[in-house]
């Protein structure tokens, strides 16, 4: 270890050089090199992080230098990856640095996340997110989780279990993952570049103190901040009782991440497990497509019937509900009724429609 | 009795930081459907609630003077 570059923390009062020792040995993946990920990356490499991977399938474009401070206008075109460990390399050429240059997705994120000792997400979708978190409770990897929107940013350290032993993740927050549409991301909403700088470095001042130790880490709890104000909130989270994580490999790959901001279907498709979080969550309408002689029959005081056959004329009528979610035997027929509803109301009414339908649910709705 | 009104993101556009004064509502399960009618934006969107710096998990009884802060999900990076 060279003592002189990392000399001014090491005479810290509560460093040391056996907190800087244990900066070496971590291992840290940092998912998205953009906004977050470039001051997060930065740091980590100077501080001395030893183990450090960046994943990312992305390009550099002209659009992200005002944020992305790891690459240079000369940069443009080139893979954000490659570039960022160049630069992480020259600043420090004593850590190791592996990069992904490749999309996260539930087939390859496990084994992905294997090698790290924790996981900093600084991706830009809900699809990415939701992915890494329950890839993370899964696996048991702590994650640093930052976001931003706007002028506003959220921190949180999820999967690390407190004094108590609790343990939260993302889901404990938004059970749901939001339709497409539902919330602007920095491309349709805009960001000034200094604030995923701000979350970006906090984000690596929190991974810095949960492997040395020192200080409160943001642990089960969730910092809001704003720029305009310099106001930070700082609120407490306790696991949450309305969702379930998948518990194994399979139910894992089982799981359906849409995305919420790229290929906007209009709708989005949904499991039991999302269903019954979405019931207790909000008021939605519930509506089987099936016709009338379709068994299993459903409970008709929480399941409006409205068989396809009848389906043009239900849609002469306006509905006042704002969440409907349509249901079928197979999940196929619900799809085309809520492709109806989207051409008729746009983007206002969040739309689902439940994958696999009534008999991949059979479980959900013989309780129901 | 009165509760003060914090917002985040996207929703501090049509929800502002307010005093609110509530009668008749004594638990965070009214009051989110209060808030969802009084703001239809609310009810399109996933939001979570904390009270007095809790984040909201169960129906939880509101007191004179508590602090409950609306939130939406954040993704951008």
């Amino acid at each position: 270890m060279e003592s002189e570059r990392y000399n001014r923390q090491i005479i810290l009062s509560g460093f040391g050089k056996e907190a800087q020792l244990r900066l070496l040995a971590a291992k840290v993946l940092v998912i998205g090199a953009g906004g977050l990920g470039c001051p997060a990356l930065q740091y980590l490499a100077a501080a001395g992080v030893g183990h450090i991977g960046i994943a990312d399938d992305d390009h550099i474009s002209l659009s992200n230098l005002h944020r992305q401070i790891l690459f240079s206008t000369a940069d443009v075109g080139q893979l954000k990856t490659a570039v960022a460990a160049n630069r992480l390399r020259e600043m420090n050429p004593g850590i190791d640095i592996v990069t992904y240059p490749i999309s996260v997705t539930k087939n390859n994120v496990l084994d992905l996340l294997e090698n790290y000792d924790l996981i900093l997400d600084g991706t830009d979708n809900f699809e990415s997110r939701y992915l890494i978190n329950d890839a993370c409770a899964l696996l048991s990897k702590p994650l640093v989780f930052a976001a931003v929107s706007g002028y506003e940013g959220q921190l949180a350290i999820l999967n690390v279990a407190d004094d108590q032993g609790l343990r939260t993740n993302y889901r404990d927050l938004f059970p749901v993952q939001p339709g497409a549409g539902e919330i602007p991301n920095c491309a349709e909403n805009g960001v000034l570049g200094v604030l995923p700088g701000i979350i970006g470095t906090m984000a690596a001042a929190e991974t810095i103190k949960l492997i040395t130790g020192i200080g409160k880490p943001l642990i089960n709890e969730l910092l809001h901040y704003n720029l305009l104000t310099q106001a930070q909130y700082k609120m407490s989270i306790s696991p949450a009782q309305d969702y379930t994580l998948p518990k194994t490999k399979t139910d894992f790959l089982k799981m359906e991440y849409q995305d919420s901001c790229g290929l906007s279907t209009g709708y989005t498709e949904i499991n039991a497990d999302q269903l019954q979080a979405l019931q207790q969550e909000r008021s939605v309408l519930l509506i089987d497509v099936r016709e009338r002689h379709e068994v299993p029959i459903l409970n008709k005081e929480i399941f409006t019937q409205v068989p396809m056959s009848e389906f043009d004329n239900f849609l002469l009528a306006d509905i006042d509900a704002e969440n409907i979610v349509l249901i079928c035997q197979h999940g196929i027929r619900s799809v085309a009724a809520a492709e109806a509803l989207q051409e008729k109301y746009g983007d206002s009414k969040n739309l689902y429609s439940l994958k696999g339908g009534i008999i991949k649910w059979r479980d959900y709705f013989s309780t129901t | 009795m009165e509760i003060e009104i914090i917002s985040f993101g996207k929703i501090s556009e049509f929800i502002k930081p307010q005093k609110l004064e509530i009668s008749g509502i004594t638990h965070t399960d009214d009051l989110k459907v209060y808030l969802e009618s009084s703001f239809p934006k609310l009810s399109g969107m996933k939001y979570k609630l904390a009270l007095n710096k809790q984040i909201v998990q169960q129906n939880c009884e509101i007191a004179n003077h508590d602090t409950v802060a609306i939130m939406p999900p954040f993704s951008g990076g």
